[in-house]
């Protein structure tokens, strides 16, 4: 399974994960068979044939898959701002010590 | 100027990106004695293609990031000399792409674009000045799972975040490289897209790209600062990365800017190599 934290802090705390604009997927799934970390689920039966189940098992920084998606369908938390949240939290940490 | 290559393209079919490569390849093809290779023809029979894929430099043409004609190059065991991405271009000019499979005016006008670009761009093959004067030394710690061993450096002025990215670090300088495990993990290495000299790069910024026929790894900068130079001999033999991606395969060279602060988001050795060995137990069980 994934790592629980990222640089020390708790996974759960950082947004970091992709988005599917359904407006754009075509269900190829060429994501799901590219991520290794079971990040994505596909209902078979469901108008809405793939989520994102496990947003925590996504890397963060990763954008991997983004790269295999034909049309351009997922997009991701802007760097700059998921940087700056982990350091204010790993502060927030020192501060509880 | 692109002549005398073998152009594989998308076969132009499913997407207006496609459609572009596709008629973008023709339009090389009528300028200068370039040849195309046709992607479904060449699926199924190597005889026709083989002699001039082998002697001729290689230009991709891949019509969206599914990149059909980069994986069919991959499984050809081709190597490639120059690739563009008609869904990427599009982007960077600010083209939004249409559903169509016919040309108009938009479709026309970025073609036009992106021939001379690519005409352009070849004629300055010159590397651009890189000061490159850094040496590093390497002290390795190895582990091994199954046939695969991986090296990790162990000195003190590597650094790494848990991206699979080193930098090691002299002065307000850094050398950054991927780990054994993204060499590994992407196996056969094919293409890389280096990072642009002179570019301002954050923590955890894109620094180039990785390419294998399995995926595309995004180079996440352990530090931040400005590009002052790239691994040129990367760009003409990706391979060096499987052989070695620390002395041989390092990716850039970067002025650092913040080290101080970028350091509470770097582990060193200890940890990377705790986290690096789950990553491979994980993956190869
Ligand atoms: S790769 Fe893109 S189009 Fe294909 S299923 Fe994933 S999000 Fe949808
Ligand atoms: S970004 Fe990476 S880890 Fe996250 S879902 Fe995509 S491939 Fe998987």
């Amino acid at each position: 399974m994934s790592e629980t934290t990222f640089m020390g802090v708790e996974r759960s705390l950082i947004n970091w994960k992709p988005t599917i604009d359904y407006s754009k997927c075509d269900y190829c799934m060429e994501c799901v068979e590219f991520c290794p970390h079971k990040v994505f689920e596909v209902r078979e039966n469901e108008e809405i044939r793939l989520i994102v189940k496990n947003p925590d098992n996504c890397v963060v920084f990763c954008r991997a898959c983004s790269k295999t998606c034909g049309v351009d369908a997922l997009s991701f938390p802007d760097k700059n701002m998921t940087t700056q949240r982990i350091k204010e939290i790993r502060k927030e940490m020192e501060t509880h010590d | 100027m692109i002549d005398h290559f073998a152009i594989l393209p998308c076969n132009g079919l499913d997407k207006c990106a496609g459609l572009i490569s596709r008629e973008l390849a023709l339009k090389l093809c009528e300028s200068a004695e370039n040849e195309i290779l046709c992607p479904v023809f060449y699926r199924v029979s190597d005889k026709k293609y083989n002699k001039i894929a082998s002697e001729r430099p290689l230009l991709v043409i891949d019509g969206c990031l599914t990149r059909c004609a980069s994986k069919l190059a991959a499984e050809k065991g081709l190597k490639i000399t120059k690739k563009i991405i008609i869904a990427e271009e599009a982007k960077g000019h600010g083209i939004k792409l249409n559903d169509n499979l016919r040309i108009t005016d938009q479709e026309q006008s970025l073609l036009e674009t992106l021939f001379d670009e690519l005409n352009k761009n070849d004629d300055n093959i010159v590397p651009p000045p890189s000061e490159s004067a850094m040496s590093c030394e390497f002290l390795y710690e190895t582990f091994q799972n199954g046939k695969f061993i991986f090296r990790i450096p162990k000195n003190g002025e590597v650094f790494f975040n848990e991206n699979d990215c080193w930098a090691y670090v002299i002065g307000n300088r850094a050398r950054i490289g991927v780990t054994d495990f993204v060499q590994q993990n992407l196996s056969d290495i094919l293409y890389f897209t280096p990072p642009e000299i002179g570019a301002e790069i954050d923590q955890f910024g894109e620094l180039g790209e990785i390419e294998s026929s399995k995926s595309v790894f995004e180079l996440v900068s352990p530090v931040s600062g400005k590009v002052i130079s790239i691994n040129e001999k990367l760009v003409g033999k990706p391979e060096l990365l499987n052989e070695n991606p620390y002395e041989l395969g390092w990716v850039a060279e970067i002025e650092l800017t913040k080290f101080e602060d970028d350091k509470e988001l770097l582990i060193g050795f200890d940890k990377y190599f705790e986290i690096m060995k789950k990553k491979v137990e994980e993956i190869n069980g």
